[in-house]
């Protein structure tokens, strides 16, 4: 599921460039000059191309309906006049299932940027980034390394943690949910050191692992937070009778 | 006879296990046979007789034509007589006949033909026994009768108690028996029923009286005054018509004659109160006289019932009971007529009940009072039913309108109710509102403060570098940058637990992530996971991580240090020590006033922090201490 690092790509997941591996982008952003931004960011990179930018989530519903476009990033604002950005990732995810989420923040708030990881963004970029940064946020999230704030940790534990404790009918029924859905111990080591401010090098050291195992922990915390949520919707779902339950 | 005699040979001709049946069936004809000639018989009722009287010693013999009645013949004084009375039947009769007196009395002997057939009581003795009251019916063996027969009735007659001989009717037993039953049901039974019914009556409103005496409803005390004279209405009702049934009396005759008289006399006096109350009127002036006559006709019974008695002057009972029904008469009507001008149902009832008795009792008066009318029942007793009827109806209808009013009362308690939840959860809608708009306007207050202190002052600052035109490029993006940062600090400070100091340097780190990169310091993290402090506000949390932003600032900025150290540790008192440590160029904490410096101080006051600040060139130390018990927190 995750990708480890540079190399082992899956084959057919990008176009060449002169013999490079590019990526191509969808922007979605509803200020003009920060579209403008992000689009130019994304165009200098050598190992990213520019397929669209749009401003609302109808035309980037529209984009994304038109089987002439392919897409493999989505970079999305949240905040759009005519809805979530939400609505965009779930739509892209759908139509693209290889398309990569990501989501542009001003604040890297916790409720924001939980609510994207849950709808399945890789990660999340802070408006205020430099341009130069943007784009190898981008590359670095798909190369696996997803960022997670102290708070985004601990909202994170007291979600996932204090509810499975709170409620322990729910946890039983969450238990017989696929695996992925619950936290290991390590993962949860990991989101307490986050949580206390330690850098992934120090939680490496503190931990005797390598950075590049700490990152995916934290890439497989993004999907076990996205799976989980659409767990318990389905959960959700057939408790409400909305749904048969499994056979 | 043709049938006969067919049955009989068709019993002869049966096995014999059913001529038992048969014999049954033939015994059954043979009676119906023998009745035929009977059935045809007249009645006969006797109306001539002899009669021998003895008056005070004076014997007086004459031919005389029943119903003899003594009190009229005699002035109600007491005496005996012989009656004979001779009959002749056609046939010497198989079956026996039956003989019925309506009135014999007061004791009496019956002999038929010189044969002892009855005898009612002991003719010697006065003043005991009285048969008179009640129907006689004497049964006459066949074997008796002869063509020409003769009655001998030899009674004793107490004075003024209606005594004598009546009519004799004489005939087949069966015949005479059903004249005889349904006389004594008119005469007996039905004052017997009516007995019960007015005791029913008395004890229903008796104890209505007592129960409903301090309701506590607007009207109680009137229906009090009705109950009870009702029920002591009915009560003396019950007295006066269980004489019927009396023979023997629980008193001697003369004093049982008294309390009868005074039963009378309570009866109309309490049942013209009934009528009162139930008008309204018992509230009037009047009240007071009506009072006095009532009291006046009641106590006044009793001597003229005595004297009656004692002197045999009958006519003294009867011009009272004239008087009592001439007086009722009057009110009969003027009660009817107020009814009419304000007629209520119940009061209709009651006007009618009680004109219809004073008519009738009127009418009971001439018939046996006034008139010779020997055999005349008073039909008072059955008209007095009317004013138990009229009762039941008032009783009824006022429970009734109780439990309307009870359900209305409930009605109104269940909409009290609704109406009190209502404005208690309005109250507390208010009170919720009220507090939501402090909450506002302490959250408005602190975010206005924020951005005062925060954002508003970068902001400021950049736009002074600005006008000034000295400021470099770098440093309007610094002081911008920090402008940004600060808001993303306000909006974490929203977010973070209150208290959580761990939380807060996680934060910290977090967000000034990129400016460590940039400046190249190296950072050494050594914090410890800490419960949150207790009565550490979001407010003290935000002072803090302006406290630690400063200090890591000044760093930053001016130590030109290489390592900088994040310490926190727990207190043995429950609170935390902070440390930030910097091997930068230091200053002089005493002498360098720096507007930092200060601004730390404030904000270490204003939430009850400690703060030590010691510096020495390669060795800087910032110190906050929180909570625990040697210092204690004041957040506010």
């Amino acid at each position: 599921m995750a990708r480890t690092g540079g190399c082992g790509y899956a084959r057919g997941r990008f176009t060449l460039r002169q013999g490079k591996q590019v990526w191509r982008v969808l922007v979605v952003e509803d200020d003009p000059q920060m579209r403008e931004f992000f689009a130019a960011s994304v165009s200098r990179c050598t190992e990213l191309q520019l397929a669209g930018s749009v401003g609302t989530v109808a035309e980037a519903k529209a984009w994304l309906d038109d089987d002439a476009n392919t897409v493999e990033v989505l970079l999305t604002d949240l905040g759009l006049p005519d809805g979530s950005g939400l609505e965009v990732i779930r739509h892209a995810t759908r139509l693209h299932p290889r398309c990569e989420p990501l989501v542009i923040s001003m604040f890297g708030d916790e409720d924001n940027v939980l609510a994207s990881i849950e709808a399945g963004a890789l990660g999340y970029i802070h408006k205020d980034s430099a341009p130069d940064d943007i784009a190898q946020t981008i590359l670095e999230m798909l190369g696996g390394a997803s960022p997670i704030s102290p708070m985004i940790a601990r909202k994170v534990l007291s979600k996932y943690v204090s509810s499975k404790a709170a409620a322990p009918v729910i946890k039983k029924e969450l238990a017989e949910l696929p695996r992925a859905a619950l936290l290991s111990p390590r993962e949860q080591k990991v989101l307490e050191l986050i949580a206390r401010g330690f850098s992934y090098a120090e939680i490496a050291r503190l931990q005797a692992v390598t950075v590049h195992t700490v990152q995916t922990h934290i890439k497989n915390l993004y999907a076990k937070l996205s799976v989980h949520s659409k767990n318990e919707a389905v959960f959700e779902a057939s408790r409400l009778g909305l749904l048969p339950p499994p056979a | 006879m043709r049938l006969f005699l067919r049955l009989r040979a068709w019993a002869c001709c049966r096995p014999l296990p059913e001529s038992l049946g048969a014999a049954f069936l033939l015994r059954v004809l043979l009676v119906w046979l023998c009745f035929l000639p009977a059935v045809q018989a007249e009645l006969l009722e006797l109306h001539a007789a002899r009669v021998t009287t003895t008056v005070n010693g004076l014997v007086e013999q004459r031919e005389t034509t029943l119903p003899y009645y003594w009190d009229r013949l005699n002035h109600s004084q007491p005496g005996e007589a012989t009656f004979e009375v001779p009959f002749a039947i056609p046939d010497k009769p198989t079956e026996p006949y039956g003989v019925y007196f309506p009135r014999v009395g007061n004791t009496a002997e019956i002999w038929l033909n010189g044969v002892l057939l009855s005898r009612l009581g002991d003719i010697q003795t006065a003043d005991r026994a009285d048969y008179a009251k009640a129907p006689q019916y004497v049964l006459i063996p066949a074997q008796l009768l002869q063509q020409d027969n003769v009655f001998r009735i030899t009674l004793h007659a107490d004075g003024g108690r209606r005594g004598g001989l009546s009519k004799v009717t004489v005939g087949p037993e069966e015949e005479v028996r059903d004249i005889f039953a349904q006389a004594y049901r008119w005469r007996v039974t039905s004052a017997l029923a009516v007995v019960v019914f007015s005791l029913m009556v008395s004890v229903m409103a008796l104890v209505l009286w007592m129960t409903q005496s301090d309701s506590g409803l607007a009207r109680g005390f009137i229906r009090d005054g009705v109950y009870l004279s009702a029920g002591v209405a009915e009560l003396c009702w019950v007295v006066r018509l269980s004489d019927v049934a009396l023979v023997h009396p629980p008193v001697s005759w003369l004093w049982w004659s008294v309390v009868q008289a005074v039963a009378y006399a309570g009866w109309i006096c309490c049942a013209a109160l009934f009528c009162h109350h139930v008008a309204g009127w018992h509230r009037h002036a009047s009240m007071r006289w009506v009072r006095v006559v009532l009291w006046g006709l009641l106590l006044s019974s009793a001597p003229v019932a005595y004297w009656a008695q004692t002197q045999h002057q009958d006519w003294y009972l009867t011009a009272w009971l004239g008087f009592s029904s001439f007086l009722f008469i009057g009110y009969g009507l003027f009660y009817f007529g107020a009814v009419l001008r304000r007629p209520t149902r119940e009061r209709m009832l009651v006007a009618t009940a009680g004109l219809l008795n004073v008519m009738v009792g009127f009418r009971d008066w001439l018939m046996i009072r006034v008139t010779d009318n020997f055999d005349a029942v008073p039909w008072i007793r059955f008209s007095s039913v009317l004013f138990g009827l009229a009762l039941g109806y008032i009783v009824i209808s006022r429970f009734r309108e109780a439990s309307a009013q009870a359900r209305e009362l409930m009605a109104n308690m269940a909409a009290k109710v609704v109406e009190k939840e209502r404005a208690l959860a309005a109250s507390y809608q208010q009170l919720e509102q009220l507090a939501r708009e402090q909450e506002r306007t302490a959250e408005r207050s602190r975010i206005l403060r924020d951005m005062h202190d925060g954002v508003g002052s970068h902001i400021s600052a950049a736009i002074r570098q600005l006008q000034s035109g000295k400021a470099s490029n770098e440093q309007m993006l610094q002081t911008l940058r920090e402008s940004l940062d600060q808001l993303k600090l306000s909006i974490d400070a929203m977010n973070l637990p209150p208290g959580d100091i761990t939380a807060l340097l996680a934060n910290l780190r977090y967000r000034l992530e990129p400016r460590f990169k940039a400046s190249d310091i190296e950072l050494q993290w050594d914090v410890d996971l800490l419960a949150p402090l207790a009565r550490f506000d979001d407010k003290a949390m935000r002072q803090l991580q302006f406290m630690v932003f400063e200090a890591l600032s000044n760093v930053l900025q001016h130590a030109h240090a290489s390592v900088l150290r994040i310490e926190l540790r727990g207190t043995p008192g429950g609170g935390v020590q902070l440390r930030v440590i910097d091997n930068g160029c230091g200053f002089d904490p005493q002498r360098v006033q720096t507007k930092g410096l200060g601004s730390l101080r404030e904000r270490a006051a204003a939430i009850g922090a400690r703060l030590q600040v010691s510096s020495v060139p390669g060795r800087t130390v910032v110190e906050i201490v929180l909570g625990g018990c040697s210092s204690p927190t004041a957040a506010r």
